[in-house]
């Protein structure tokens, strides 16, 4: 079977497009509404060249995985809009903004999730963590901001009720070379 | 009047911190902890008269922290800042003590709301 990252309608109630934006959108408003607003993209569009990928995981019934992947540039000048700083950021505080960015779209989500378990930490990489084979991508929103794209995903675990062929759903993600 | 907070993560204790003063508290004398440990060790060494806290932080939670405020007799106000606002937390929070939960994201007008009962 070919891998697929097209978006595989959930059970009602649970976390689809619609509600990853939502939850996008008021933390943005939140947080970043002093900047320039972020731009949906109509299609979804790969994050290129170097970039650094935030993600925290969902633990319980239907485990999963929720990252916010972003060039590496466009790190920088998120964590400056956060911070409201004009110079240049420390590693860690870029690290430590994406990582706050990841946790809220996360905590956010996991209230969505029937029988959610436990958030876990934020961790940082340079490039997208592959999900357990038994996630399937359930949501995801591309979007530019200042000229950077940015994408949200949420991945998964189908429904323990869910047909064989869901359950057995393997997610692929763009990586970026380490 | 001090108040303590708690978060592993600097920037958002800088965004607690900012938000604190955008909902008019820029009175409020304002320590800082990383983690729930910490935080623990921090309400004896400076007697917050209120603690905002993450749930989610390395070493001891923020709901952990609170269970050990309240087994050794420590009523300071407690309130989480926290990304997980389900019921099920709400609920789990006011049962171990916590008088609010703020959920990320927030705005300078939740701050006010949930703070006005404790900060005046």
């Amino acid at each position: 079977m070919t891998p697929s990252t097209e978006t595989v309608p959930l059970e009602p109630h649970s976390v689809e497009d619609e509600a990853l934006s939502q939850i996008v959108d008021a933390m943005w408003s939140s947080y970043f509404g002093h900047v320039e607003p972020l731009l949906p993209a109509f299609e979804p569009h790969d994050v290129e060249g170097p970039v650094l990928c935030a993600s925290v995981g969902i633990s319980g019934a239907r485990p999963g995985l929720v990252s916010v992947v972003v060039e590496r540039s466009g790190a920088a000048a998120l964590a400056a809009a956060l911070l409201q700083e004009d110079e240049v950021l420390a590693d860690d505080d870029i690290h430590d903004s994406l990582g706050e960015i990841a946790n809220i779209v996360g905590g956010n989500v996991k209230a969505l999730v029937p029988d959610a378990g436990a958030l876990g930490l934020p961790g940082i990489s340079t490039s997208q963590p592959l999900p357990s084979s038994a996630a399937r991508q359930a949501a995801r929103l591309d979007a530019n901001w200042q000229g950077h794209w940015l994408t949200f995903v949420v991945w998964l675990a189908a429904p323990a009720h869910a047909p064989a062929h869901e359950r057995t759903h393997t997610p692929t993600t763009t990586r970026s070379e380490d | 009047m001090k108040a303590l907070v708690v978060d592993d993560s600097r920037v958002m204790r800088q965004i607690v911190i900012r938000t604190l003063r955008q909902a008019g508290y820029d009175w409020v004398e304002v320590v800082q902890a990383e983690n729930g440990k910490e935080g623990f060790a921090a309400v004896a060494s400076e007697q917050p008269d209120l603690v905002l806290s993450d749930w989610n932080m390395p070493e001891a939670t923020g709901i952990e922290m609170l269970h050990d405020l309240r087994a050794s007799g420590q009523d300071v106000p407690f309130g989480f800042v926290t990304s997980e606002g389900s019921e099920e937390m709400r609920e789990k929070a006011a049962a171990a003590g916590a008088l609010f939960l703020i959920a990320k994201p927030f705005t300078p007008e939740a701050f006010a709301e949930a703070l006005k009962p404790v900060l005046g």
